[in-house]
């Protein structure tokens, strides 16, 4: 610890404390204008200044580490006229627009002027009066407001890695000038300007700040769940911020939750249902919801019916959309998408780890010596967690190790890339456990105490053959040698996998080769971690809420925990129940004549076309959705239901973190909350009074499952409850061994998501349409040249399942071989070529 | 008469405009009379004051000028003061000069000097010092053009440029601030992209440089030095350790070919530079492929400079469009005037690879175990051929090559390795740390000692090598005491292997008569320059005695010399920087048929010799954060047998941004009246 002074009090604080940090522990408030904490620090300001006795010069506090001994003075008459008089040179030329300032009344250059009196300007200069830059997409730029305090610059090279913004020119002409094609269009630069400089256009003139009301709540679009507040007004969402403290995002948002918001408003929301396709009132609608179901029901049994439940849709809501099924409709027949995904995640991870989601919570990324990202692009797929990465690797001295078929934004952070061949992933796994196995790095004592097979692990490790794995990745030996060294050596391990993995085809094999390597890396101790990605947000909530047939909420067998909840739900629960596959092959059947979808649209699931041509073979089709699509257009009943701003209830992070949120404003037109239309029908079908309340569900939830632990609700604005910490008992892991190899043939198109967009919601939200608004398909140079294609071109891409055609973007994430296509986009068609539930597949290509 | 009208250079005002002949020292022995050998330099205004040599400039116009050229071409604005605060500058005066100024414009001024002092960096902070002299020292002719009454006075034409003490130190001249910078904003790549301007062998001067540039670190003044050099190293390391291409673009191929002789320092830096200009450039290497490099390759062990980051140095310059023919020496393989009918200008730069003799007796018997040098024995432990080298290893010398023989020797497996220095430790002219290195690797030391005499058996082996005692007396030309032998003080020093280790010169043998190029008595390469003398009227010339401002062009046309072999026997980071301008100089060759100097490199040159750093100066800064030293390997075990690996290990990413945020930015502007 290191001892100083600062206006006569004494402090101790460890060392390479800054002043400024040391001040504030004392209650010695320095004026400060360029800081901010999460990023470092710039001095650009100098109102920080302070006097140290013995040093001939004023030390800026901000960046001047303590030094044992020293006295510091911040308050001087010395000090107070420089401090004066820089902001006056500041306020040179500084434009008099204030009362149209977009940053009116949340001004920092305001209120330190008025904290320091300055009210006089003594100096002129011309005036250099650059231009204001308009023709940035979504974010204006107007260089006079600028005090170059360069906390956009620093936020978007330290933090999100996009290095878009830097300094240009010199002197007074000095600007933030953008490289635009770097930039991701988070918005981060227009949360920290401290003044009117960088502007969201979106927002600019809407309205005044002060007239706002800030609702606390969650992002939905990834399952990162940053901690936002609706600005709201008139039963609008006007923009979205973020709170540097308190938040696990510390008020970073992306493209998504900064510019995603304009869906809630969009004019195109479905308002009114609609029976038989003509607009109807919501009686009829439940009317015939009801007396449908009750009819085939009557007809066929309550197994000819279906539903979706869906990752959009609250805890409280995809509980009672459960309920509504096992216990009013007496049918178990109900999955989501996760069920092409996530949900083989979590099957590999429950068997060999006892794990229903994350292992630990997101901190613990940024706090890892090593991250491992496995068949996962974090920055499309869960931008916080990304942050958590950079976190790690670029400030905490961390090691990044990726393996991904295609490069990523954070591959230019990473020690080692595993650009591995498609269908490899598995080999690369056992090959990577192999090494660690024969390079020593294992730590033998703790895989004897937790591994119930050791033997087996050892066994199956010492049959991989590496040369096998050098030829099917087509990585080198050394390579790999060095990612195992990486991963190896370290202490802190977090391992993370996403789409790549789940979603492919043998996605569970897949999932349990990673779980084998959290195993041999030590990832599951308590300061590593395991972290499966999904890219809906609220999957980990479908999950938990026990939304598919194998499972009552709360990760409860249904065949074993039946009764339990029949008793509690005080009705009989059925036998059996069909998985999403079960469903889409019984109404193909036509055993299933009944199918409920909310808040999902099968359009986005692999194989689409298969699975529409399904739909439009059900007879009875009802959708409870917020927007027009294909589906709606054949649906028998569609139930307007609402997003999440309309509404109250809680989402569970992919870190297994839940956290409540309040409506921010109505329901927009006549539409509901999704939670009211389940209790609306599960009254009507059980012949009881029932209104849907969050609070009484939360408590339904809290009571029949172990989800929430409740001595870890923290008392903050959305109560946020904590997971119980995963502590690996004794002989409970379970090494899986995992043969099957899946080799590709030919050129492969993958899908995945595009790191401007979230599902396809974001297709419906103005900003990230402007600039991302379609989806290209990325090719290789190579491919392209081969197929005669440059950018722009059309191109033709033929599976077995049928063909569509998308614009080139020629790319160098890509390597020969390897296609990419977001899937958000539902007029590009991709989903339409691939096989049931798988991510990619062969393909030829052709110029159109 | 003094040369000097006013000065208040170095804070000490001079004024002899009424009269009075006091010397200014600066002026008279540091300041070149001509810029260029030709127009008169009138005026200096820097960040140490203002000197004035000719009493007819106008003060007030150039103080005006300078503020200008600070706000509008150097000032970085990255701190409030200095951004506004200069323009705030540059308008009051330039309001003044046109006639509209106000006696309270005086004010502004002295005042924004002293606001100027809160600045980030020293910049514009040290630009606020002439302009105050100016206002305190020459009120009336501020006065005169506040009122309306000035005078026409002498047309003078302003050279500027911004150094900073660390960078003008450098040898290559590296913008070591600008590079320091990004690696305190994290930009490692951006870093990597500064440091290659003027240094295109990052991975090498990031491990093995001397670091001039410490030596001239202002941050020394408050408590120690930058590690500049581990910074670089730093940057360079972490393109390779993530996959990053490097970010410089060549300019598309011309027609003119250069060929080079020498893939040393100073041959591939100067290819370098020629292909980033699209110049096509073909190196001539006498050692095979995987030896390229030269002396960095094999005069630099291993252990200092692994092979593989030098290689990837290398392989970056040859993906540049640089063909490098190994095996090939010139003047036995190809001759010099072959290459002069091939291309279209040609670069020598061969180096200095043949050891100098030792002058004691015995030294041409060819005993077995009497080895032929340092550098030839470092070449050939480096290339993994047979050294001839026993087990008890005696190394003459005490510069570097010395040492790495030392060291070396221990690698290669000898019992004892011993070094013989005919001065103190102090005296040694290797870097310190590179003593230290051989110590803790158990090199046994023997100072104040001259071999005489090689005693042999009567087998011709090598058995020993008699010495005399020395002791220190007078000291010489260089500063050192001069060590006297002590009679009758002989002594045998017991080995199986003597290794002289005293001195290079290079093998110039390849540059026929025919050529007409001088060669110089220290065998070097005769270059052309142009003469600049101080007041005192003597030559100007750099720390090699060399005349300061040379073209590089020989007494062919079309032939230019670099490196070793030009500068005499020095550094990689001097070769470097010689072939930097070498590259610049033929460019303009070959465009414009005329090897010239720019009014940049003579205001560089100019600089260097007047110093930007003074060690007296008061550096008030809170010592806060301490030098922080890189990783190393310790231990013996670090130099056994056949242990090449890597001593020094460099920084963490975090530890160098640490280190960087101790930096200081030096920079300042200097401006020159012709």
């Amino acid at each position: 610890m290191v001892n100083l002074t600062i206006d006569g009090k004494s402090v101790s604080v460890p060392k390479d404390t800054t002043i400024l940090e040391a001040a504030r522990q004392v209650d010695v408030h320095i004026p400060t204008l360029c800081w901010l904490e999460k990023v470092s620090t710039t001095g650009a300001c100098r109102i920080c200044a302070v006097e140290i006795e013995g040093v001939d010069r004023p030390m800026t506090a901000c960046n001047t580490p303590v030094k044992e001994g020293i006295n510091v003075t911040t308050q001087s008459e010395k000090l107070t006229r420089t401090r004066k008089q820089i902001m006056e040179l500041i306020l040179v030329n500084h434009p008099l627009d204030c009362p149209v300032c977009d940053a009116g009344g949340e001004c920092d250059l305001q209120d330190t002027c008025y904290e320091l009196g300055v009210v006089r300007q003594e100096f002129k200069a011309d005036d250099v009066n650059p231009e204001t830059i308009n023709h940035w997409p979504l974010i204006q730029q107007v260089p006079n407001r600028c005090i170059l305090c360069e906390k956009c610059v620093k936020v978007c090279h330290e933090l999100i890695g996009a290095d878009a913004l830097f300094v240009n020119d010199k002197g007074d002409r000095a600007f933030i000038d953008k490289k635009v094609e770097n930039c991701t269009y988070c918005g981060n630069c227009v949360s920290v300007c401290p003044t009117g400089t960088m502007i969201s256009k979106p927002f600019k003139f809407r309205a005044r700040p002060w007239a706002l009301k800030k609702v606390p709540s969650v992002c939905t679009y990834c399952p990162s769940q940053c901690q936002i507040d609706l600005n709201v007004k008139d039963n609008e969402v006007y923009r979205v911020t973020s709170d540097d403290e308190g938040t696990t995002n510390t008020g970073n948002l992306c493209v998504g939750g900064f510019f995603g918001y304009s869906y809630i408003n969009n004019k195109n929301r479905l308002i009114q249902p609609v029976v038989e396709q003509q607009p109807a009132s919501w009686d009829k609608a439940f009317e015939r919801v009801v007396a449908d179901i009750e009819r085939v029901k009557a007809e066929s049994g309550a197994a000819a019916i279906a539903g979706f439940g869906s990752p959009r849709l609250t805890n409280e809501e995809n509980y009672l959309f459960q309920k509504l099924f096992r216990a009013a409709i007496g049918s178990n027949n109900i999955d989501t998408e996760a069920r092409f995904g996530a949900q083989r995640a979590l099957r590999a991870l429950d068997k060999g780890l006892g794990l229903h989601g994350a292992s630990n919570s997101l901190t613990s990324i940024g706090n890892a010596d090593v991250v491992l990202v496995f068949g996962a692009d974090p920055t499309a797929e869960a931008p916080g967690v990304d942050w958590k990465i950079q976190d790690a690797v670029r400030r905490n001295g961390g090691k990044l190790v990726i393996a991904n078929m295609r490069q990523i934004h954070l591959t230019q952070f990473a020690d080692s890339q595993l650009t591995y061949k498609p269908g490899s992933a598995i080999s690369l796994a056992n090959g990577l456990g192999r090494l660690l196995l024969d390079r020593g790095l294992l730590d033998e004592d703790d895989l004897k105490r937790t591994v119930s097979n050791l033997d087996e692990l050892k066994a199956d490790l010492a049959a991989v053959d590496l040369e096998k794995v050098i030829a099917a990745t087509g990585l080198s030996r050394e390579s790999i040698e060095q990612a195992a060294d990486i991963i190896g050596q370290a202490d802190k391990v977090a391992v993370i996998f996403g789409a790549d993995i789940c979603k492919s085809g043998f996605g569970t094999s897949k999932s349990a080769v990673i779980a084998n390597l959290a195993i041999l890396s030590g990832a599951l101790r308590s300061d590593g971690g395991l972290f499966p990605l999904d890219e809906k947000g609220n999957t980990q909530g479908v999950l938990d809420m026990g939304v598919y047939p194998e499972d009552l909420p709360g990760f409860q067998s249904y065949a074993e925990n039946k009764d339990k909840f029949a008793k509690a739900w005080n009705c009989t629960l059925p036998e059996g129940g069909l998985d999403a596959d079960g469903i889409l092959q019984e109404i193909e059947a036509g055993k299933v004549r009944f199918l409920y979808l909310s808040a999902t649209n099968p359009q986005s699931f692999p194989n689409s076309s298969r699975w529409l041509k399904a739909l439009e073979k059900v007879e009875v089709l009802v959708v409870q959705d917020i927007f027009p699509s294909d589906i709606t257009q054949l649906a028998t009943v569609v139930l307007p239901g609402s997003s999440y701003a309309e509404k109250s209830g809680s989402f569970t992070s992919l870190d297994q973190t839940v956290r409540s949120f309040n409506q921010a404003i109505r329901p927009v037109g006549q539409s509901r909350e999704d939670g009211e239309i389940f209790a609306e029908l599960y009254g009507r079908l059980s012949k009881t009074s029932v209104t849907f309340s969050q609070a009484d569900t939360y408590a339904e939830i809290s009571e029949l499952t172990s989800l929430y632990n409740t001595a870890s609700i923290l008392d903050d604005e959305r109560n946020t409850c904590l997971r119980k910490p995963y502590q690996v008992a004794d002989q409970s892991l379970q090494y899986q061994l995992i043969t099957v190899d899946c080799g590709v043939e030919g050129l492969q198109l993958l899908t995945g998501t595009s790191s401007g967009h979230f599902g396809t919601t974001s297709t419906w939200a103005a900003a990230p349409l402007e600039v991302e608004p379609e989806g290209l398909v990325q090719v290789s140079t190579e491919d392209a040249k081969q197929a005669g294609v440059v950018d722009g071109d059309k191109l033709k891409m033929t599976s077995v399942n049928g063909s569509t055609v998308g614009k080139v973007l020629i790319s160098e994430s890509v390597p020969q071989g390897l296609i990419f296509a977001p899937h958000n986009f539902i007029a590009l068609g991709v989903q339409q070529l691939m096989l049931d539930g798988e991510n990619m597949t062969s393909v030829q290509i052709e110029k159109v | 008469m003094s040369q000097v009208a006013f000065s208040s250079w170095g804070r000490q005002v001079i004024d002899n405009r009424q009269g009075g002949d006091t010397e200014v020292e600066v002026a008279k022995k540091k300041l070149p009379v001509t810029f260029d050998g030709e127009k008169q330099i009138s005026a200096f205004m820097g960040w140490d004051g203002l000197i004035l040599n000719d009493p007819n400039v106008d003060v007030v116009a150039m103080a005006a000028e300078y503020a200008k050229h600070v706000q509008e071409d150097y000032c970085c604005a990255k701190c409030s003061p200095g951004k506004k605060g200069t323009r705030v500058m540059q308008d009051t005066l330039a309001r003044i000069v046109s006639g509209k100024g106000e006696e309270s414009d005086l004010d502004t001024i002295e005042n924004i000097g002293e606001l100027l002092q809160n600045c980030k960096c020293t910049l514009c902070m040290t630009s606020a010092i002439p302009i105050v002299d100016t206002v305190k020292h020459f009120r009336d002719d501020y006065l005169a053009y506040i009122r309306g009454e000035n005078k026409e006075k002498k047309a003078v034409d302003y050279k500027l440029k911004m150094t900073a003490p660390c960078q003008d130190k450098c040898p290559s001249h590296i913008d070591i601030p600008a590079y320091i910078e990004a690696i305190k904003d994290r930009r490692f790549d951006e870093s990597l992209d500064i440091i290659r301007e003027s240094m295109p062998l990052p991975a090498i001067c990031g491990r093995v440089c001397p670091h001039p540039c410490e030596t001239a670190c202002r941050r020394a003044n408050v408590d120690s030095p930058i590690n500049i050099m581990v910074l670089k190293r730093t940057a360079s390391d972490y393109e390779w350790k993530h996959n990053h291409h490097p970010l410089m673009q060549p300019k598309p191929k011309k027609d003119k070919t250069i060929a080079i002789v020498g893939a040393g320092p100073a041959g591939l830096a100067a290819a370098y530079y020629l292909a980033l200009e699209g110049y096509p450039c073909t190196i001539y290497e006498t050692l095979p492929e995987g030896f390229g490099g030269g002396m960095i390759a094999v005069g630099i062990p291993a252990y200092r400079m692994p092979r593989h980051i030098l290689q990837r140095d290398i392989d970056i310059i040859c993906s540049m469009g640089v063909e490098i023919v190994y095996d090939t020496k010139v003047g036995r393989d190809v001759s010099l005037m072959e290459l002069k009918e091939k291309f279209d200008a040609v670069l020598l730069a061969p180096g200095a690879h043949k050891s100098k003799p030792m002058g004691v007796e015995g030294e041409e018997e060819g005993y077995s175990g009497f080895l032929e040098g340092g550098i030839e024995f470092l070449r050939e432990a480096y290339m993994g051929k047979p050294t001839g080298m026993g087990k008890k290893v005696c190394v003459v010398g005490g510069g570097n090559t010395a040492i790495d023989c030392v060291r070396v020797a221990l690698r290669e497996g000898a019992e004892d390795s011993i070094l013989l220095y005919r001065r103190t430790r102090k005296e040694m002219p290797a870097d310190v740390w590179e003593i230290d290195g051989a110590d803790e690797e158990g090199v046994q030391f023997e100072f104040l000692v001259l071999p005489k005499k090689i005693v042999v058996n009567d087998q011709r082996q090598v058995t020993g090598v008699e010495c005399l005692k020395m002791e220190l007396g007078e000291p010489d030309d260089s500063g050192r005491r001069r060590p006297q032998p002590i009679e009758g003080s002989e002594f045998v020093v017991e080995c199986d292997t003597l290794i002289p280790a005293i001195g290079q010169d290079p093998d110039l043998s390849f540059i026929t008569e025919d050529t007409g190029i001088k060669i110089t008595r220290w065998n070097t390469v005769v270059t052309k320059y142009i003469p600049l003398k101080n007041a005192a009227d003597r030559d100007l010339n750099d720390e090699m005695g060399n005349p300061l401002s040379r073209t590089l062009l020989t007494d062919m046309d079309g032939v230019f010399a670099s490196g070793d072999a030009e500068i005499g026997p020095l550094t990689v980071v001097a070769c470097v920087g010689n072939a930097h301008r070498a590259a610049k100089v033929i460019q303009r060759w070959l465009e414009e048929g005329e090897a010239y100097l720019t009014d940049e490199d003579f205001h560089e040159d100019i600089l260097s010799n007047l110093g930007v750093y003074d060690k007296d100066e008061d550096v008030p800064w809170l010592d806060a954060v301490q030098r922080f030293d890189q990783h190393e390997i310790h231990g013996k075990e670090r130099a056994s047998s056949g242990n090449y690996n890597e001593v020094e290990l460099g920084f963490s990413d975090s530890e160098a941004i640490m280190e960087a945020e101790r930096c200081l930015r030096c920079y300042r502007v200097s401006m020159i009246a012709i």
